[in-house]
């Protein structure tokens, strides 16, 4: 890696420190403007709470304490990586989410590469033909799914290929008690991902083969590809050598800023699919008012945003040597 | 609601099938999954006694005794049997030899003194109502416990279910969380150590969780499952479509959405029952703030409860899954029941009458005043419900509007700050009224922060007395008399207004049998429960 590339991550690392502080610090204050707290819903869960009780709860959560004592605990045990412990599961906060990341992750990433692969397909199909009905039918398919709210979109999926075909299963991540072998736990695990990744993948796959079809053709009408025809270039060498890489930037960074999106995202997909990640978690973090909890998976994520983010910069310099990191 | 009624019929049948033909070949074997949402936060009632903590760990914890049918007879549990003295204030307990905690160590007197006193009474959220009254237990042997009353406490041989006094082993908490008071800390919260039929055997968060049989446990030959699985779905169609491809064998306690469990109870290989919670009586009102006008006046409230068609509601908005609520006790509760109490009347010219009188005339719009309704944070059906009720009010000239917030907004509204007009809500009877209903009508209870209990500010010293006097006395005619008055005076002063016993429903699979032997059935042990 050149010296300037180095100098760059460190900085943008630098940033990130923060960055990341001042999320932490909003995401607090906007923990505590809701109303209730977490010894109001454990009283409640419980059905019938004295008022000693719910105050008992409230002191062993430490609810109890002055608000800025409470953050200046909160931030002082964050700048040590502590992120304390969750006060429903009563497990440490760092470990919760480190088990249900990777699930995330790999939902995550394997939806990005779904909208990805096809999306891009379908923008570089749909340019290339352009005002034919080919055209016409990916632009027109792309706004209906994009249109179609995700958590209907699941169960679709799942009556179809789960109720009506039996194809694969309605929902979890793997086979609960099967005695598997590690290539049978992966096709497992696989199968359990087909629908949560595709759903999630098709509103991503019909923005970017819009976003890729505009690319495209903006791509097109520039000097250097009339150059390349004059060449005499097929149009297949032409899509594939000269337009592709240089479309491929707006989608880039749109996938970049996606991050965060497709992490929101996963909580609904999560949620129909009950698929054990950190949408899943969050959504469970945020009914129970479980602030320790919440606050920690806000944290992590917006870190795992920022560095999707600075990946995507450092892709820009692979996909356009003439980007620099100064 | 007839083809509830159906399902419950043949429900029955299937029962007196199950009870008269025992030897119908239970199997031994197999694995049992149900699905609950959300998911447990912990594996004892102790940390919080929410329903899907309480289904599931009250097959790891047993108490000392078992209950049989909907009016929960006592029969041996922990406790192999029992004597009461005359005076009621003495019961002298016989441990069971022989049991043994899921880690091999022996069940002893002195885990069941630990458990009351140090576990249950303190921390569980109806330990002192249970146990208030306890001033000695005695341990003679290890295998005698006496509990000494300062008080005759008529509901106290109900106690001793494994969802409400869970015996806990004294060697599974360290002196630390002992002395330090940190009991719903402790890590015996989420890694069980109990004497019931099932224990952890696999906890992944999001997931699942799998409970194995204890191979040691004390009845022979049972668990007749090798497994228990919880499968959490947080989807209530999820949910439903599990248990249609039949990954699924159960959703208990209304786990599916009303209108799934319809189309599901249709479905020849699974069964939709009701039964099995008449132990714990859920009812659902309209929670009213008495403390100011126009809801203060009497009249107001009685025209508000003759507006509503509760038949309408309980067939329309909750598909049959109920029947109209008659007042604070459900009618099945076979003891304290009032059998002579009609349905509460729907008269809406009744009702337009009664708002007159009490001064509130129609404006040229047609409305004589407004008031803000919340409604509980449990589902779509909630928000239905309150777009119903919205309905019907209107129609005598009340204009509602509807306020959304969610369970912590919802909580902190109504019983921390009193700000709001009406909220539905809905809450338990458990086995005996002086433990669900005096809570929510007691004076006393009237105390801001009191989740569950009288956000409304009712106070009727007559009926304080009446709650005081029910609460001592033996099960009995006398007893039986003081209820009646109770439910009369509440069905005329309407501090709530009363709307629908709820009925949990259940769906469950044909393979799996034995699932409803009493009045709290998915929080029993599932000792006897087999799959084909």
């Amino acid at each position: 890696m050149r010296r300037a590339t180095v100098g760059f991550v460190l900085r943008r690392l630098l940033q990130l420190v923060p960055v990341v502080l001042a999320i932490a610090t909003l995401n607090f204050i906007l923990t505590k403007m809701a109303p209730g707290d977490a010894a109001d819903i454990v009283a409640g869960q419980m059905g019938h709470a004295t008022l000693e009780f719910t105050q008992e709860l409230r002191r062993e959560f430490g609810l109890d304490l002055p608000l800025l004592e409470q953050f200046l605990a909160y931030m002082g045990r964050l700048l040590t990586l502590d992120l304390g412990t969750s006060l429903l599961q009563q497990k440490p906060v760092i470990d919760l989410i480190l088990d249900s990341l990777p699930a995330t992750l790999l939902l995550m990433l394997t939806s990005t590469v779904i909208a990805l692969g096809v999306g891009i397909a379908l923008g570089v199909a749909a340019a290339r033909r352009q005002g034919t009905w080919i055209d016409n039918l990916i632009s027109v398919s792309a706004l209906l799914v994009y249109a179609t709210p995700a958590f209907w979109l699941g169960l679709m999926l799942i009556v179809l290929f789960s109720i009506q075909l039996d194809l694969l299963p309605s929902g979890g991540m793997l086979t609960i008690g099967a005695d598997l072998t590690t290539f049978g736990a992966v096709v497992d695990v696989a199968r359990h991902l087909v629908l949560p990744a595709t759903t999630l993948g098709l509103f991503y796959v019909a923005i970017y083969a819009r976003l890729m079809r505009a690319s495209m053709l903006e791509v097109y009408s520039l000097d250097f590809i009339t150059t390349a025809r004059a060449k005499g270039l097929s149009e297949g060498v032409i899509a594939r050598t000269h337009a592709l890489r240089n479309a491929l930037l707006p989608v880039i960074t749109l996938a970049g800023v996606q991050v965060g999106h497709l992490l929101g995202g996963s909580v609904l997909v999560e949620t129909v699919f009950g698929w054990p990640g950190l949408g899943r978690l969050l959504f469970d973090a945020l009914l129970q008012r479980d602030l320790g909890l919440l606050l920690g998976i806000l944290f992590v994520s917006s870190i795992v945003v920022v560095l999707a983010n600075l990946a995507v910069d450092l892709l820009y310099g692979f996909l356009d040597p003439r980007i620099s990191h100064k | 609601m007839k083809s509830i009624r159906i399902i419950r019929a043949s429900t029955v049948a299937l029962l007196l099938a199950a009870i008269t033909f025992p030897a119908l070949a239970q199997k031994q074997g197999g694995t049992l999954t149900y699905t609950y949402f959300p998911e447990p936060t912990a594996m004892s009632t102790i940390a919080t006694t929410a329903v899907p903590v309480a289904i599931i760990a009250s097959k790891v914890y047993e108490s000392l005794l078992e209950y049989e049918g909907a009016g929960m007879k006592p029969l041996p549990g922990l406790a192999e049997s029992w004597t009461v003295s005359g005076d009621r204030l003495t019961y002298t307990f016989k441990l069971r030899k022989g049991v043994t905690w899921h880690d091999g160590k022996p069940f002893t007197s002195d885990d069941v003194k630990f458990s009351i006193e140090k576990v249950v009474t303190p921390f569980h959220s109806r330990g002192k109502t249970y146990f208030g009254e306890v001033s000695a237990i005695e341990t003679p042997d290890a295998h005698t416990v006496v509990f000494k009353l300062k008080s005759p406490v008529p509901y106290f041989l109900r106690a001793f279910q494994p969802s409400e006094s869970p015996m806990m082993p004294r060697h599974g908490f360290s002196d630390e969380e002992i002395a330090g008071d940190k009991i719903r800390q402790a890590k015996i919260m989420q890694a069980p150590i109990g004497t019931g039929p099932f224990k952890l055997k696999e906890w992944r968060k999001g997931s699942h969780i799998i409970l194995e049989r204890h191979p040691a446990y004390w009845k022979p030959g049972r668990p007749y499952l090798d497994q228990l699985v919880l499968r959490v779905l947080p989807d209530g169609s999820a949910r439903a479509i599990a248990v249609e491809k039949g990954e699924v064998d159960l959703a208990p306690m209304s786990a599916l959405p009303p209108s799934e469990t319809q189309r599901l109870g249709k479905f020849p290989n699974l069964v939709a029952s009701q039964d099995g919670s008449e132990g714990l009586g859920p009812i659902m009102w309209l929670e009213v703030n008495l403390r100011e006008k126009p809801l203060s006046d009497v009249r107001v409230r009685q025209a508000i409860s003759l507006a509503i068609d509760r038949v309408k509601l309980v067939d329309v908005i909750w598909y049959g899954q109920g029947k109209p609520a008659s007042g604070p006790i459900v009618s099945g509760n076979p003891n304290h029941f009032d059998k002579s109490l009609k349905p509460l009347e729907h008269n809406p010219a009744k009702a337009n009458q009664l708002l007159d009188d009490a001064g509130y005339k129609r404006g040229a719009d047609g409305v004589r005043f407004k008031l803000t309704q919340n409604y509980l944070p449990y589902g779509e059906e909630w928000v239905r419900q309150g777009e119903f009720i919205k309905q019907e009010l209107r129609k005598v000239g009340i204009a509602v509007d509807t306020q959304s917030l969610d369970m912590g907004g919802w909580l902190k509204r109504i019983y921390t700050d009193w700000n709001y007009d009406f909220t539905s809500n809905f809450t338990h009877n458990y086995p005996d009224p002086t433990i669900g209903v005096q809570r929510a009508f007691i004076s006393t209870n009237a105390k801001r922060g009191a989740t569950f209990n009288n956000s409304m500010g009712y106070n009727n010293p007559k009926l304080d007395a009446l709650l005081g006097e029910a609460a001592k006395l033996e099960d009995g005619p006398a007893r039986n008399k003081a209820w009646a008055e109770v439910q009369a005076i509440l069905r005329n002063d309407l501090p709530v207004i009363f709307l629908m016993e709820i009925s949990y429903t259940h769906v469950w699979n044909k393979r799996v049998h034995g699932l409803i032997t009493n009045g709290v059935s998915m929080y029993s042990s599932w000792d006897s429960v087999w799959v084909d």
